[in-house]
């Protein structure tokens, strides 16, 4: 392994057949942007081949510059940013050189998008058909033929009745649907490139799979070449022929999808598995991943490799400059300068790794029982029907307790959070805390918010952005002036506890990293000692390894305070490194529930089968997705 | 250019479809009613608020106390105030609005002479607005970043500054007085004779061939109606400027964008619609005012229209007309803001379609 192979072969080596057709090829590829006088690198020496019919991921987490390389295609870089050098050849012509006209011209045509957000990249005020029509017309559809066309279109990715849908407005379908029609639209030129941004992050996750399984269906009939932009690791292998991982805006590692997961060989590849929960096999701790990652404006400053201030086997030649790309198998490369010495290094690391427990109760006896609650939102008016959002149910917790609630939008998972805060008023049942019954009085109100907390999903928004950290850590001592010193001393506390600096008490929100600003928000709801946390897909938005950091703290202040937490989540591998029990909910109702493990090891429900299964495995063998779905399942969506 | 999908019927099949439409719009009419008699009340109550006697002032300084008594009971000025205005209510349903103080002719048959005037006013006033606020927001928006952009950003600024009879001003001493280019006092020419048919001067014109008369009308209306237009104009330009930088950071247009579409093609296609909502909304909102404005314009051209009744009603204490006058502002108030409300339900699906 350790024959080292110069940087010139390495194109050649990426995809192994030299006389396979390249559509895209980039080559030191850099885009600059001057902040304070000062030149940094964005991107630094961007390389790669894509070959037709082939799909390249590009992973990486918020800020790497994944989603740079389609600005630059779609001519969309921000203000200030430039290409300083390179070339990007499409198909034999270079990209950043066609004239605006051309380039104009190729969009929509022989490269095509599919979106991040599906449901806003639809216009509001015009239906699908009108859409979808204007798009026909401009790559020379006859505007006779459009109609059976874009119904043909439609029908290809598996929507249920196409020619209903002409009329629709994007607000009447789903976010499946909705993806659906944009990957439809994106291959209805018969495109020569396609460019997935995130295509799949905002579904959940049995429609991922489906979208994936079409993009790959769509993309083997037509032969058409695709860059898979995702953050995820697991995803990646298997919607993808080659990886490349991205951090700084440096390609750290090149290699073929199945390789990427078990023969990982850049310390970050392998920080970022080590910090990905898994579904299957045992659950060892996770590593996280100390720091963040530098800042744009910090690039100029930093000579040598750009994940050297975080990396665990940094050595001083790291610093000396940046290292080049060196080949680890065919088609395998990594930029580090210590990859030699590396095998070495970690086989001393991974003997130190223990075991894991997830959240168990400490004592049976439960802090707060509900039983029979259930919401019933009335009907807008007489035409409607009631809609039902969770069936009566009973549940309970005990000190210490991590209990995960799993489902899909609409399942009813959040909804059942906000009634055990007290968010939302109780259709029906009753809810105790501590063998008394929580009433509408303004006494049953302290109490319960005195001992159940909330910690919610956006920190971003959730943080008064106007008030220091200090201050929003002890937000529920505002009501108590007279103990100023009390709550100087809290928030301290409160800082430590959640893995903040002391000084970060006098910044504001907007000063911290979405890490750090998640840690605040929890420990917000920590400052009166809480015996329950209610958190709803609170690490779902972070990238893989805040959230590694972020779930080892939530099981922290489990041992330090013993408080118990109902993690609503749609991420079943997150839901079993912390909890010790889940509910899956569908359509208002909890359709199994049991000992994590167990359940998923185990499934009795068939959806709780195909939630499991939606999920894309950590194992490179596995077939992912499964089998084709039939109609009626798209139907469901 | 593309194909017209209709929108999904909310419900199927074409009757009870037109019986959904039709019971929206009685909805529409009917919700505002109510607020019309309120209108009315208030009116009516700070009439009466007023120390001002209509029977002193209609009867000659000598006259006796029992042509005093006469006249209050005939007027219907002793009965109790609540009565009086229901009696005011119910003849008002039959557009019955009793007598002018003034000349002692009917209130309505006066409204009915000068309503054409300011009808006409008002219409070329909103749409050549709308059109000139929507053509300079378009404008700016298309020429962001140079320096037609700040000009025209600039100049908005200083014309959102300058009231309504300032611009009267302004264009009259320009066009009217300097250049000499159009008329600015009075309906039509001096020596030009309109055959009353409609009551509105341009189509009775028409109707009428009096090409002559038509030229007249039309060159009298343009300098009223660029006033009221600029009024309009300058907020609608700021909004739609303000709502298209907004859309443009939507993901829609950026996707259209990828698809390759032409700057026209979005901005004009995917942009304008979305940007237009609020852009409509504040016509709405700002209806009153602007209609309102009409009063000052009418007295400054010295057109017969229901502003400048209304400026003698008041100088004389015309209770009957100034009641009749405040009900027909608030109904043309009530229709614009009507019109706005059915151009957003037109404009934006999801106002139509409960998802």
């Amino acid at each position: 392994m350790g024959n080292t192979m110069a940087v010139a072969d390495m194109e050649a080596v990426v995809f192994p057949r030299v006389e396979e057709d390249v559509l895209l090829k980039a080559e030191g590829l850099n885009l600059d942007v001057s902040i304070g006088g000062k030149t940094c690198r964005v991107l630094r020496d961007i390389s790669f081949t894509l070959p037709r019919g082939k799909t390249l991921g590009l992973v990486g987490e918020s800020g790497a510059g994944k989603s740079m390389l389609g600005r630059i295609i779609s001519r969309q870089i921000p203000a200030g940013f430039s290409v300083s050098s390179g070339s990007l050849m499409f198909d034999g012509e270079d990209l950043l050189q066609a004239s605006a006209r051309q380039h104009r011209d190729w969009l929509g045509k022989r490269i095509a998008f599919i979106p991040q957000e599906p449901m806003t990249a639809l216009n509001p005020v015009l239906t699908i058909g009108q859409q979808f029509t204007e798009h026909m017309l401009r790559f020379g559809v006859p505007a006779a033929e459009c109609e059976a066309r874009i119904i043909q279109a439609l029908e290809e990715v598996l929507l249920p009745e196409p020619a209903a849908l002409l009329s629709k407005y994007a607000f009447q379908l789903s976010g499946g649907m909705c993806q659906r029609v944009m990957i439809a639209m994106a291959f209805a030129s018969e495109p020569d490139l396609v460019i997935s941004d995130e295509a799949t992050t905002a579904l959940d996750v049995s429609t991922q799979a489906q979208v994936v399984r079409l993009l790959r269906d769509l993309q083997a009939r037509k032969g058409t070449s695709v860059i898979f932009v995702t953050h995820d690791m697991g995803l990646a292998t298997h919607a993808c022929d080659e990886v490349t991982v991205l951090y700084a805006g440096e390609m750290m590692e090149t290699a073929p999808a199945r390789n990427i997961f078990q023969h990982a060989s850049h310390p970050y590849t392998r920080a970022l598995r080590d910090a990905t929960p898994r579904l299957k096999g045992s659950v060892i701790p996770l590593k996280t991943l100390e720091g963040q990652m530098p800042g744009v404006e910090s690039f100029a400053d930093i000579p040598g490799c750009r994940f050297a201030s975080r990396c665990d086997y940094a050595a001083a030649s790291c610093n000396a400059g940046v290292p080049e790309r060196v080949s680890v198998s065919h088609g395998h490369s990594v930029r580090c300068a210590r990859y030699a010495e590396l095998e070495t290094l970690t086989a001393e690391q991974h003997s130190s790794s223990g075991t894991h427990q997830p959240g168990h109760a400490f004592s049976a006896r439960s802090v707060l029982q509900a039983s029979g609650i259930s919401k019933v939102y009335p009907a807008a008016n007489r035409r409607q029907k009631d809609k039902l959002a969770l069936a009566a149910m009973d549940f309970t917790i005990a000190p210490g307790e991590f209990i995960g609630i799993v489902g899909e939008s609409g399942s009813g998972k959040s909804t059942l959070g906000r009634m055990l805060m007290g968010l939302e008023d109780l259709t029906s049942g009753s809810i105790d805390i501590n063998g008394k019954t929580l009433g509408n009085d303004e006494a049953s109100w302290q109490r319960r918010i005195s001992l159940v907390q909330m910690i919610f999903q956006d920190a971003r928004s959730a943080l008064n952005p106007r008030r220091k950290v200090g201050q929003l850590l002890t937000q529920v001592m505002d009501s108590r002036p007279h103990q100023r010193l009390e709550r100087n001393m809290r928030m301290k506390e409160l800082a430590r506890d959640v893995g903040l600096a002391e000084q970060s008490v006098q910044r504001y929100p907007a000063q911290l990293s979405g890490g750090q600003r998640q840690r605040v928000n929890i420990g917000r709801s920590l400052c009166d000692l809480p015996q329950i946390l209610i958190a709803d897909e609170i690490v779902s938005g972070l990238d893989v390894s805040v959230q590694a950091q972020i779930m080892n703290l939530l099981l922290e202040l489990r041992r330090e305070h013993k408080v118990a937490l109902v993690l609503i989540s749609h991420d079943l591998s997150v839901v079993r490194y912390l909890c010790s029990r889940v509910l899956v909910m569908k359509n208002g109702e909890v359709i199994e529930s049991g000992e994590t493990e167990k359940v998923l090891s185990d499934p009795q429900h068939p959806y709780t089968r195909q939630l499991i299964a939606a999920v894309p495995p950590t194992d490179p063998d596995a077939v992912w997705p499964g089998a084709s779905f039939t109609d009626k399942e798209a139907g469901v969506l | 250019m593309s194909a017209v999908y209709p929108p999904a019927p909310a419900s199927t099949g074409a009757v009870p479809r037109l019986m959904q439409q039709v019971w929206l719009l009685a909805r529409q009419v009917l919700w505002r009613l109510p607020m019309l008699v309120m209108v009315s009340l208030i009116v009516f109550i700070i009439l009466r608020a007023i120390p001002v006697d209509p029977v002193t002032m209609l009867l000659p300084p000598g006259a006796s106390q029992d042509d005093i008594d006469a006249l209050t009971a005939q007027l219907g000025l002793d009965r109790n105030l609540a009565v009086q205005f229901l009696i005011w209510l119910k003849d008002a349903f039959t557009l019955d609005f009793g007598t002018s103080i003034q000349n002692g002719s009917a209130v309505s048959a006066m409204v009915a002479d000068a309503l054409p005037m300011t009808i006409q006013l008002l219409v070329c006033g909103f749409i050549g607005g709308i059109a000139l606020g929507l053509a300079l927001g378009l404008l700016t928006f298309r020429y962001r970043g140079t320096r037609l952009e700040k000009i025209l950003l600039a100049s908005n600024g200083v014309m959102i500054a300058i009231p309504d009879y300032l611009w009267a001003i302004i264009l009259i001493v320009i066009f009217g007085v300097t250049l000499q280019w159009l008329p600015f006092l009075g309906p039509v020419g001096a020596n030009i004779s309109i055959e009353h048919i409609t009551g509105f001067l341009m189509l009775d014109s028409l109707l009428t061939a009096n090409w002559e008369g038509f030229a007249s009308a039309f060159s009298h209306l343009v300098l009223p109606s660029l006033t009221l237009s600029l009024v309009v104009a300058t907020p609608i330009a700021r909004m739609a400027y303000s709502s298209l930088s907004e859309v443009y950071r939507e993901d829609y247009i950026h996707a259209a964008q990828l698809r390759g579409l032409s700057h026209n093609r979005i901005l004009l296609h995917h942009a304008l619609r979305n940007a237009s909502l609020p852009t409509v909304s504040l016509v709405g909102v700002q209806a009153s005012v602007i209609i309102g404005g009409t009063l000052l314009i009418e007295s400054i051209f010295g057109l017969p229209g229901i502003g400048n009744l209304m400026i003698k009603a008041m100088r004389s204490f015309d209770m009957q007309v100034i009641q009749a006058l405040a009900l027909t502002y608030a109904v043309t108030v009530q229709l614009v803001n009507m019109a706005t409300d059915f151009a957003l339900y037109k404009l934006n699906p999801r106002l139509r379609i409960q998802s």
